[in-house]
């Protein structure tokens, strides 16, 4: 059990201050259910000094990231992790079968899977942030390509140095999208200072304009 | 020496890791290892030597990730010239260690390839084929580099596997080697399992097989146990030394050679002829495995006797109990299934498929024959569609060697295959297909004479089939007998024939039967009733497998009742859950759709109002009841338009909400189905709006948006073409082009796709200038839609529906 929120299912879905009808919300429940019984959740991460080049540009092993709004998320760090998770294709199929059966259940079922992926790298990362806290050093908040400036470009390298095809599955299409697609990576800064930043996921992406935006 | 000779009656010692060994003298994370061929050669020839000397007898070639993919030039790099480098590194070593022992033990080398580390359609984007390509250049770069063994390894996929196999043996003749990963729970990452792994890779007539890397010796046994329970070849398994973990930063396997070698002790006694190391595992690991096994009297290789088939994630056994073949995905006497053949309506099929699956069914017949249509691209279509959604294996059913083969060869798994006779021609099409691509196959007990009458007769044929088929190196496990069920109607003894053929297979051959169970009371009244009677008569004959439609009622409670009562259902445990879905109201017709979709709480009215409140059946039953009185016409147009637009406007409101306006287009589409039956009866017309084609564009494969859309312009009755996701521009261009659609809808739902958008709205306003394009996407603003030239951006589906609805 992965203690999905069924409210955060209710978001990606459009509902912002409203609760769901009583029906939606038990096909939210219904589906997170499901989502929860087909995936195999699976992530991997490896921690690696950041050497920072000047010019918003980073330098992770042997990857190169240009970023201004990473750059500050990143400020004060002298090492990351490097993350990716994934649930699984199995999920994928559950989607896919449930928008063939019925449009609605295909649609709460994408939801539902995006807010079991979130509770699942939420749990995952505060493994990463007690590892850290032995050693008396503080994570910042998760930061995933496709936030901000942080271009998708990079996710073909981002995964090859993490063998996540090998470790977890988790592949990229020549076009740069992840499969199986409820999968996510970030980049986690490792810092000896707490800068108290608790911005998480959306608030922590420069893309105010964004539909499904807390 | 070839190998193929040895293998399985000596013991045969793989070596172990390499990249972990590469990183301790310099190799950098992300850095390429197989560069080091070429740039650091004598250290790959040191680490190949090191194995040979503790007494490995196969060393892996440098070369996983050498192919097309990851070495695009043709320069230094070439995956030729890597090929070569890296064979001719391992030959050196080999060279040194025989020199030392003048060559006392036999020494190959295993030219290494491993996954693509792309997904193949339809989970993925690369395409069957291009993977095939690409492995067939590998393959033909290894076999003339000199390499001894094709060693493909950690991959974790089975199609993938297929298409790697399918390179080395139409490109090849060495020998293959196969080893794939698992998960801790025994799984691949796409889902297959053990028995699927033997099922495939004996079906494609590999030489070895087995298990490498992801797991620790410990975490791989009951792995290599459950393998050694199914398989008749070779086994290999090559763990790491047991699971990474980090340490100060650094990924670290913590099983010793000793621990190593004492797991490995076990796996090898227990039966397995080809073993060694993978990710941690140094020479050091090697020897002392090697030691261990030094006295070990090895378990002679004996051929397993189970019948296996597999889909994308299901493995089914023939054989130890009943297996429900589902009927319905055939056209014969079906008239909205021609309907949806005709019309390439594929997602019909596919939800054929999934009530069947739903319904009980172990497997899927496929037969999509009709004489107007390609039936070779249309079961290509049908079958790899199934595969996307549906885990199952499938029987691909068709008289066509042609359309035979191409499924066989795109299927993902080992197929039944539907069928063969006794006739020499039909057997001398069919009997190669099924060597080569591996399935189990039906036979009729029918020859150039006809079908004989007596039981006697037909395993006369029975007999002549199981020795050809034998002549081309087909087990009989994989033979299905069909013994046949002729109409009782006409011929009296058709019942006792049939069952007394599935005596003479059971007792005479030890065989596997299937029957077409509905023939039997073809031209009766109450089918279902002899129907349901004959198939449990059968199934205590011994009948191994049913064509039967497992959404029938009767047929599915004779089946339940005959587990229960044959012993096969402990306590009765499953009857009894299934007990109260077995006796619904007679002849209840199996509901429209599936159930577990919670529908809105309380009741309707009307039919307005319960589309407004998205209940299904309820709409569907308003509509019914309205027809009495009212033309089709006159309650789209009076009521379920209406409702649709009230929630419509509500949704832009922000009054409603996404599911809430999906459930009334669902309620809306039951209702509209009622109608057009009738319609279809009465001759009543209602003019369509015009053609949209609808495309998630070409590298973007999320398509719940453009779904969502489609589900929408139907209802609101314009005529839609959904060319899928991950839609080349020119296939888009073209459909608009050839069916003069007045709209183009287009999703992306990342940055990286919105240029093929852009190349697509280019293309398309080149050849169709008349055509209304409007986009949409997660990813989608109005500045983007503007920049790249389409008429609309539509944020959400209704505005997809208003544009077009003004425009």
């Amino acid at each position: 059990m992965l203690n999905a929120d069924p409210r955060e299912a209710a978001r990606y879905l459009g509902y912002h201050r409203t609760q769901p009808d009583a029906a939606v919300q038990a096909l939210i429940e219904a589906c997170i259910t499901e989502v929860e019984a087909a995936a195999v959740p699976k992530s991997t991460h490896e921690r690696f000094p950041l050497l920072f080049s000047g010019d918003e540009t980073f330098l992770v092993a042997s990857l190169h990231l240009k970023s201004r709004s990473l750059m500050r998320n990143l400020a004060g760090c002298d090492e990351v992790y490097l993350f990716a998770a994934t649930l699984g294709i199995a999920v994928d199929t559950l989607i896919k079968r449930a928008a063939l059966m019925d449009t609605a259940k295909g649609a709460v079922m994408q939801a539902a899977a995006a807010a079991v992926i979130e509770a699942y790298c939420d749990e995952e990362n505060e493994k990463l942030r007690e590892e850290a806290q032995s050693e008396g050093l503080y994570l910042r908040p998760r930061f995933s390509p496709g936030y901000g400036d942080l271009s998708l470009d990079c996710q073909r390298d981002f995964l090859n140095l993490l063998k996540a095809q090998k470790n977890i599955g988790l592949t990229v299409t020549d076009s740069g999208l992840m499969v199986p697609i409820k999968s996510v990576t970030a980049i986690i800064g490792i810092s000896s200072t707490d800068n108290n930043c608790h911005l998480q996921g959306c608030e922590a992406c420069s893309k105010s304009e964004c539909t499904f935006r807390r | 020496m070839d190998i193929r000779n040895l293998i399985g009656k000596k013991m045969l010692y793989f070596d172990g890791g390499l990249g972990s060994l590469l990183q301790a003298q310099g190799l950098q994370p992300g850095e390429e290892p197989e560069r080091w061929n070429i740039s650091h050669p004598d250290i790959i020839e040191n680490v190949h030597f090191s194995y040979y000397q503790v007494g490995c007898h196969i060393v892996t070639t440098d070369s996983l990730g050498c192919n097309e993919l990851n070495f695009p030039d043709n320069g230094t790099y070439s995956v030729e010239n890597i090929a070569k480098a890296a064979v001719e590194n391992a030959n050196r070593a080999r060279s040194r260690a025989d020199e030392l022992d003048g060559g006392s033990e036999p020494r190959f080398i295993a030219f290494s390839i491993g996954s693509l580390g792309r997904l193949l359609k339809p989970l993925g984007t690369m395409p069957f084929d291009e993977a095939y390509k690409v492995f067939a250049r590998t393959v033909k770069a290894a076999t003339s580099a000199g390499a001894d063994i094709l060693h493909f390894e950690t991959i974790n996929d089975l199609y993938e596997v297929k298409a790697a196999v399918l390179a080395a043996k139409e490109n090849s003749d060495l020998p293959v080697f196969v080893t794939m990963t698992y998960d801790a729970s025994g799984r691949l990452m796409t889902g297959g399992d053990v028995p699927g792994e033997v099922a495939l890779l004996e079906g494609l007539g590999v030489d070895a097989y087995g298990l490498n890397c992801g797991l620790g010796p410990a975490q791989m046994k009951p792995i290599a146990l459950q393998m050694l329970d199914y398989s008749s070849k070779p086994m290999i398994v090559n763990p790491n030394a047991g699971l990474p973990t980090t340490v100060n930063g650094k990924t670290v396997y913590s099983v010793g050679p000793d621990e190593f070698a004492e797991v490995m002790e076990e796996i090898v006694k227990a039966g397995v002829w080809i073993a060694g190391g993978c990710c941690g595992t140094t020479p050091a690991h090697m020897s002392a495995m090697i030691d261990r096994c030094r006295n070990i009297e090895h378990k002679p290789l004996t051929k397993n006797n189970r019948s296996l088939v597999c889909g994308t994630s299901k493995t089914v056994e023939i054989g130890p109990e009943p297996v429900i073949i589902g009927e319905r995905i055939n056209p014969t006497g079906k008239k909205k299934f021609k309907e949806a053949l005709r019309n390439h309506d594929i997602e019909y099929i596919v939800r054929e498929g999934i009530k069947q699956q739903d319904s009980g069914a172990h497997v899927l017949d496929v037969n999509v024959g009709l004489p107007e249509i390609d039936e070779t691209q249309m079961m290509a279509d049908v079958v790899y569609e199934l595969q996307s959604v549906i885990g199952l294996p499938l029987q691909i059913d068709t008289t066509n060697p042609i359309t035979m083969e191409k499924a066989l060869r795109l299927y993902n798994g080992k197929a039944l295959v539907n069928s063969v006779n006794g006739k020499q021609e039909v057997m001398a099409q069919i009997f190669p297909l099924v060597k080569k691509y591996g399935g189990v196959v039906l036979a009729l007990c029918l020859d150039e004479e006809g079908i004989p009458d007596s039981a006697e007769g037909r395993l006369a044929i029975a007999d002549k089939i199981y020795k050809t088929a034998e002549s081309y190196g087909i087990d009989k496990k994989d033979i299905l007998i069909d013994a046949l069920a002729m109409t009782i109607s006409s011929e009296p003894t058709a019942g006792t024939a049939a069952i007394a053929t599935l005596d003479g297979i059971r007792d005479r051959y030890n065989g596997h039967t299937v029957l077409g169970v509905s023939n039997i009371s073809f031209g009766l009244p109450q089918r279902e009733i002899i129907n349901s009677a004959f198939y449990t008569m059968a199934l205590s004959h011994g009948l191994s497998a049913a064509i039967i439609n497992p959404n029938s009622e009767p047929m599915m409670r004779a089946y339940y009742a005959y587990r229960a009562l044959a012993g096969l259902d402990p306590n009765c445990q499953e009857f009894i859950e299934k007990a109260p879905t077995l006796v619904s109201a007679a002849a209840a017709p199996i509901p429209a759709t599936v159930a577990a979709v919670p529908q809105a709480s309380g009741s309707a009215d009307s039919l307005g109002a319960c589309i407004e409140r998205g209940l299904k059946d309820g709409a569907a039953t308003f509509a019914t009841e309205m027809l009495k009185d009212h033309s089709a016409l006159d309650i789209i147009n009076g009521e379920l338009i209406p409702g649709l637009n009230k929630v419509g406007k509500d949704f832009e409101q922000g009054k409603a909400f996404l599911p809430q306006l999906l459930m009334s287009a669902e309620a809306a589409k039951a209702a509209f189905e009622v109608l057009k039956n009738h319609m279809a009866g009465s001759g009543e017309i209602r003019e369509k709006k015009g053609t949209i084609v609808l495309a998630t564009v070409k590298g973007d494969i999320h398509d719940i948006g453009k779904n969502i859309v489609k589900v929408l312009l139907e209802n609101y009755d314009y005529d839609v073409i959904d060319l899928g996701k991950d839609v080349p521009p020119e296939l888009i261009t073209e459909t608009v082009v050839s069916t003069h659609a007045k709209y183009c809808g287009l999703s992306a739902l990342m940055t990286t796709t919105v240029p093929a958008m852009e190349e697509t709205i280019k293309q398309l306003r080149e050849a169709a200038p008349w055509c209304k394009v409007m986009v949409g996407g997660a990813v989608m603003t109005q500045a983007y839609a503007d920049m790249i030239g389409a008429d609309a951006y539509c944020k959400d589906a209704m505005a997809g529906v208003n544009y077009a609805e003004s425009n």
